[in-house]
């Protein structure tokens, strides 16, 4: 166990001012022999940390007495799990959902029940699966991604074939004749059933429904505090920038491959549809994380419990990134029904680091990171990261005026420091080619800034909002009358619908 | 600032406007767009760092690299940033830096020109990192992995330290069984299950069917593991199958123990594959070459031991 010395930080990074003071950040000791990728994370009902590893290995982490025990091994890829109450796990793994269960009680897993496994593979490497999410009738809600052109397609599939696209089963298999079809299959391809799709299921596993499709990496599947079912997705081909969704049944979410297995399917390639049609289809993302800013790679959302963090903070989401060095909190918005969101980072410039792909809470209030890297930029191994119950300056919720925005935040801000606020936004592009710029990146004028009287509520005149439009709020000069930084100062508020 | 903003957080805020204190007027400038000189070593710190260190390959090619194929290519480098494609055998692609715009990429170009200038590439450590791992020696041990020559739903079983098969979920069967040791998963993690694991040893005994006939409509159920040893479950039509796996103590090979339920009406017959240097016997039933004949009364439990040369 290492706990990062105070000073040892600060002499790194001077960014590290603030998180630190109000968090302790704890590496946990990796099971010994196991590569430390965490792939999927839950607590157990008798409060012990369980944990899915890179190459298949579930290990239990007694949080008391800081030690391991192995529950399960050989699962591939497993990168979703949900702990029941009977002490089962539901695991999902690249080829199924899988129950894990416990039947002689040696502590070990014995039946490795297949729950769900009616869903295409080809074999390709990008064909992760993600979920599950449970819903409160019980049912199932599990999402698989699509695959890459980085690689053709294996001889042996499961499941059926689609024939739709440019190229043929045997273009797309030959791994000789890949350099010349890889162009003409899109980015990233759907050629076997449900790949890119969201699917619904009974909560014994037996009756699935397809219930939206159009994703592409999504690597984050969880209902939030309301009941909505929040998905993350990836940048890339159709994802200007990686976007979070509040996911509806029977919605399109912009990423077309997966379009060729919607029920009754016209047969027409995708691909050859016009842009401003697949735009027409798709349903608008909830939030944006700016490449290179906030997250490149977001990852699984979990809901903040009471008494683990800040109060105003209970019920927010919170979900896990992998390139960038912060977890980013999801601050709820809805304009006539419409739910929107701002998302500002979390531990930005702590000792965190890379990598965080899995977050649970435990019984203690403190969130365990699981980080991976997965041959892409990220991190390895266990994080433990627990509130000191300091306050401390942060923004803890906005809400869209027709003309501007009003913030609440957790402390009173100094007056005299309101001038350093800018407000910019931006939009981007829908289109084939992998992620995009800003577009019409604007300075707004904020014209007035009104605080209340007791200094915590912010009342911000920038003039009409602008529907898909990123609001980036520049809260970083802002200070507390004590003179105290705002930790996570900067809030990029996606406006789905402008009110009136 | 006459005008009055209604205040829409019915719980949160609870502030009304006429308490509100601090009026802040900012000076009134037309929206302009943002533009400000790019920093190539905050853009470089921003969005490559993660992948490219000064002097060894990590997840991408080393700056030190990077300067050497792009040395006075600035414009290649830019739209190769933009348009990345995948050029490295067993190392992912990179994504589209398309983001950051081409005057931020020429930053970057000049950022890493600088700083590589003149510095030696360190050679990548190569292997497993835990190839002698005791948690992944183990056996026996199952692991799902994509395996060459069966479905992408494949599990590998090593039996013990000599004998290991892939049994293939996706379709409900075993496909082969080899001696000399287990796989080397690690190509397959390396690159992110770009390739398939590699078999340690050699293919003895490779089944081209099952030997229920055809199994399309086969339905894998799951599997049990009783001393470290997985028992498949699956269903064919009404029938429930379990296939157990057991290596064998005095010789190379395997043992192999079907139960079927409910008994089955008729004779059960089983084809297996021939092959040389692969011995089949039966503890029950007739066994005439590769086919096998059970009864009715026969077919709760069976078990069939493959002798592999």
């Amino acid at each position: 166990m290492k706990i990062f010395s105070l000073i040892a930080w600060l002499s790194l990074s001077i960014l590290a001012h603030g998180w630190i003071e109000n968090f302790s950040f704890e590496e946990i000791a990796n099971p010994p022999g196991i590569d430390p990728q965490v792939g999927a994370m839950d607590i157990l009902a008798d409060g012990r940390l369980a944990v899915a590893f890179h190459r298949g290995d579930v290990m239990l982490y007694d949080t008391v007495s800081k030690t391991w025990s192995p529950f399960a091994s050989g699962l591939q890829e497993p990168l979703g799990m949900l702990a029941d109450k009977d002490g089962s796990l539901l695991v999902m793994q690249r080829s199924e959902l899988t129950r894990l269960r416990d039947t002689n009680g040696d502590g070990t897993a014995d039946v490795y029940e297949t729950v769900f496994d009616d869903f295409g593979m080809s074999g390709n490497y990008h064909e992760f699966a993600y979920g599950p999410a449970r819903d409160p009738q019980g049912n199932l809600f599990i999402v698989l991604g699509v695959a890459s052109n980085g690689a053709p397609i294996a001889k042996e599939i499961r499941g059926e074939f689609s024939e739709i696209g440019k190229v043929d089963r045997e273009g797309m298999t030959l791994r000789e004749l890949w350099k010349k079809n890889a162009g003409n299959v899109g980015r990233m391809y759907s050629r076997v059933p449900w790949r890119g799709w969201v699917l619904k299921l009974s909560p014994d596993g037996k009756k699935m429904t397809p219930y939206a499709s159009g994703f592409r990496s999504p690597n984050g599947i969880g209902f939030d505090a309301a009941g909505r079912l929040l998905i993350t997705d990836n940048q890339g081909d159709w994802r200007p920038t990686s976007p979070l969704y509040d996911v509806k049944q029977g919605g399109f979410y912009g990423h077309p491959a997966s379009l060729v297995w919607t029920p009754g399917w016209d047969g027409r390639d995708p691909l050859t549809m016009p842009v401003e049609e697949l735009d027409a289809l798709q349903q608008p993302a909830a939030g944006y994380f700016p490449q290179g800013e906030l997250a490149n790679s977001p990852t699984w959302p979990v809901v903040i419990p009471k008494g683990s963090f800040p109060e105003a903070w209970t019920n927010q989401t919170l979900i896990g990134e992998m390139n960038q060095k912060n977890l980013v909190r999801v601050l709820d918005d809805t304009v006539d029904g419409v739910f929107q969101t701002a998302l500002v980072p979390v531990f930005n410039g702590s000792p965190l680091g890379m990598g965080s792909n899995r977050l649970a809470f435990a019984k203690d209030g403190s969130l365990y990171v699981g980080k991976t890297a997965l041959s892409w930029a990220g991190g390895k191994g266990i994080t433990r990261i627990k509130w000191n119950g300091k306050p401390f300056l942060s923004l803890d919720k906005i809400k869209a005026l027709p003309d501007g925005f009003v913030l609440r935040f957790s402390q009173a801000i100094d007056p005299a420091t309101l001038s350093s606020l800018t407000v910019s936004r931006h939009t981007y592009e829908y289109h084939k080619a992998y992620g995009a710029p800003k577009k019409d990146d604007t300075k707004l004028n904020v014209s007035a800034a009104k605080l209340s009287n007791d200094g915590v509520t912010l009342t911000l005149t920038i003039g009409a909002l602008k529907e898909k439009y990123l609001h980036v709020i520049d809260m970083a000069g802002l200070r507390t009358k004590d003179g105290e930084k705002m930790l996570g100062s900067k809030a990029w508020y996606q406006v789905v619908k402008a009110p009136k | 600032m006459a005008r009055v903003v209604p205040l829409l957080f019915a719980a949160g805020f609870a502030h009304g406007i006429d308490m509100m204190k601090y009026v802040i007027f900012f000076s009134t400038v037309a929206s302009s767009v943002l533009s400000a000189a790019p920093d190539g070593a905050q853009l470089f710190t921003t969005n490559c760092s993660a992948c490219h260190i000064l002097d060894q390959m990590i997840v991408g090619p080393s700056l030190a690299e990077i300067r050497g194929l792009y040395d006075g290519k600035r414009e290649d480098f830019v739209k190769w940033c933009v348009a990345p494609r995948k050029k490295r055998e067993g190392v992912i692609e990179m994504p589209s830096m398309v983001h950051i715009g081409e005057e931020g990429l020429q930053a970057v170009y000049a950022h890493i020109m600088e700083v590589a200038k003149g510095v030696k590439i360190k050679k990548q450590a190569a292997g497993d990192p835990f190839a002698t791992s005791s948690v992944y020696a183990e056996r026996p041990q199952v692991r799902r992995i994509f395996m060459p020559n069966a479905s992408p739903a494949a599990i590998a079983v090593a039996l013990d330290q000599n004998t290991s098969l892939c049994w293939d979920a996706g379709v409900c069967r075993l496909r082969y069984a080899w001696t000399g040791g287990f796989i080397d998963g690690y190509p397959y993690w390396k690159s992110n299950g770009s390739s398939v694991a590699a078999i340690v040893g050699t293919v003895k005994y490779t089944e081209e069917k099952s030997p229920f006939g055809e199994t399309k409509n086969a339905k894998f159920l799951g599997y049990s593991m009783k001393d470290k040893l997985p028992i498949f479950s699956y269903a064919v039509g009404t029938q429930m199958v379990t296939e157990r796996f057991a290596p064998l103590k005095e010789s190379s090979g395997f043992q192999r123990t079907f139960t079927v339920t409910p008994t089955p009406s008729s004779a059960l017959v089983l084809n297996f594959t021939k092959q040389d240097g692969v011995t089949i016997t039966s503890d029950k039933g007739t066994l005439e070459g590769t086919k096998l004949t059970i009864a009715p009364a026969d077919a709760a439990t069976f078990t069939i031991t493959f002798t592999l040369k």
